[in-house]
């Protein structure tokens, strides 16, 4: 994470680019390689991923703006202890309503929602953006970064439960005859899944680098 | 991380009061312990709800045609009462009934680590036939396509259609323990034939289903009056 920031008022177009930089070109799962340990375990069906995916990005776009919030005034020596305070107080505030809203969502996710508190995602944004930017900046960089995980867990979830259970969303695809590709359900079939999701990303970018000006290949 | 402090070039590092720190830190726990009150206030009555719901389908779906449900509780002294709160982590015995008021089975929970994780179970004992006669898994994570089989096997599900669980005579224990024995042995009428590839996950069916037993049947025998009364 090596990008600038700056710390006037933000210009709208420089919004939109916080915004988009999460969703895309910086997007945690795919390009910055962060989050790994939900990304694995909980994309097995679509249903988990779009919890997970909601669940953390409401931490991350609350988190940002509180810690946003208070960035003038706490100190430099607590500032690690009050983002993870704030980040939990989200989490369980996440957890809460999850149990309220669906009971078999929340068994699903089971241990994962906690963990969401050291997603380094979370206090990545906390401790690069939003301890350095204004409230309204630090949401729509929550929202990217939170919409780009989203996208990156339906991805892996996506691909996970077509192909290991010939379904989506739960409605089956293939009808009965189809013999599911269990493994995609377990964890190996997670790590082959990112596997291929990076290396279509990263040979995308690739691509793309080589068409714009040579010179900047070598940056 | 990163920042490592960097001091300035006149004046020595500036580290703030430790009151300062402890007041801002003070502030911001009690703004983010007010919210989480909010949230759990919020939630409270939904997340008993919901929970109740899903116990009740559940039991609903074990006891076919039940028209009533009971929730007791199991006092640590081994007496019962009705329960009021679902969400309390005490030993429960869901009764139901039929319409006209008949005891129709009574429904346990239990667990046991399976080869995965924590295997969640019910299963419905008759009081009368002194038998498990149906069994439910409720959450598991056991490997697909092997020993996820215990929720669907045929042949392994038949096992608790009337499973013997007697007490003895003096209705303190079981008279033979609920055991788990190899695929295509089961002899006695209080075995488990496992399920062959799915070994470490019959035997937690087994174990969790004579750990539940060996407490719970001696409880419904002493307090049976009751639960069959309904109070």
């Amino acid at each position: 994470m090596h990008h600038a920031h700056g710390l006037v008022e933000p210009s709208p177009s420089e919004s939109m680019e916080s915004f988009l930089n999460g969703l895309w070109k910086q997007n945690p799962v795919f390009v910055q390689v962060l989050g790994m340990c939900p990304t694995l375990a909980i994309t097995n069906s679509v249903r988990n991923a779009l919890a997970m995916g909601l669940a953390t990005l409401f931490v991350l776009v609350c988190s940002n703006a509180l810690v946003a919030l208070v960035r003038k005034l706490v100190p430099r020596q607590v500032r690690i202890a009050t983002y993870i305070l704030i980040i939990a107080t989200f989490v369980t505030i996440v957890d809460y309503m999850i149990k309220a809203i669906s009971v078999p969502v929340y068994k699903a996710l089971g241990a994962f929602i906690a963990l969401i508190v050291v997603n380094c995602i979370i206090l990545g944004r906390a401790e690069a953006f939003a301890s350095k930017n204004p409230v309204g900046k630090s949401i729509l960089d929550g929202l990217g970064m939170g919409i780009g995980f989203f996208f990156a867990l339906l991805c892996l979830g996506g691909v996970r439960e077509i192909l290991g259970a010939g379904a989506f969303l739960g409605y089956p695809l293939f009808g009965p005859n189809y013999q599911p590709w269990v493994l995609f359900l377990l964890p190996p079939g997670g790590f082959f899944t990112l596997a291929a999701w990076l290396l279509v990303f990263t040979s995308w970018q690739a691509r793309k680098k080589r068409r714009q000006a040579p010179a900047e290949v070598q940056s | 991380m990163s920042h490592a402090a960097q001091p300035p070039k006149t004046a020595p590092v500036q580290i703030p009061a430790s009151a300062m720190m402890i007041r801002v830190m003070g502030v911001v726990s009690l703004v983010c312990g007010l919210l989480i009150v909010i949230t759990y206030q919020g939630t409270l009555q939904p997340i008993r709800r919901n929970q109740e719901t899903i116990l009740r389908e559940s039991v609903a779906q074990l006891l076919p045609g039940v028209q009533k449900q009971i929730i007791y509780q199991v006092q640590p002294d081994g007496s019962v009462r009705i329960l009021d709160d679902v969400q309390a982590s005490v030993p429960k015995l869901f009764a139901g009934y039929n319409s006209s008021g008949a005891l129709l089975g009574i429904v346990i929970e239990t667990s046991e680590r399976g080869y995965a994780d924590v295997i969640k179970a019910m299963y419905v004992y008759s009081p009368e036939k002194q038998a498990i006669v149906d069994f439910k898994v409720i959450e598991l994570k056991e490997t697909p396509g092997l020993g996820d089989k215990i929720t669907s096997d045929r042949d392994f599900l038949a096992n608790f259609r009337n499973l013997e669980a007697k007490l003895d005579a003096a209705r303190e224990k079981l008279l033979h323990a609920i055991v788990t024995v190899k695929h295509g042995t089961k002899k006695n009428p209080w075995e488990v034939d496992a399920i062959s590839g799915a070994t470490i996950s019959s035997r937690a069916v087994g174990r969790m289903l004579d750990k539940s037993a060996r407490q719970a049947l001696p409880v419904i025998a002493r307090n049976l009056g009751r639960i069959q009364r309904g109070e």
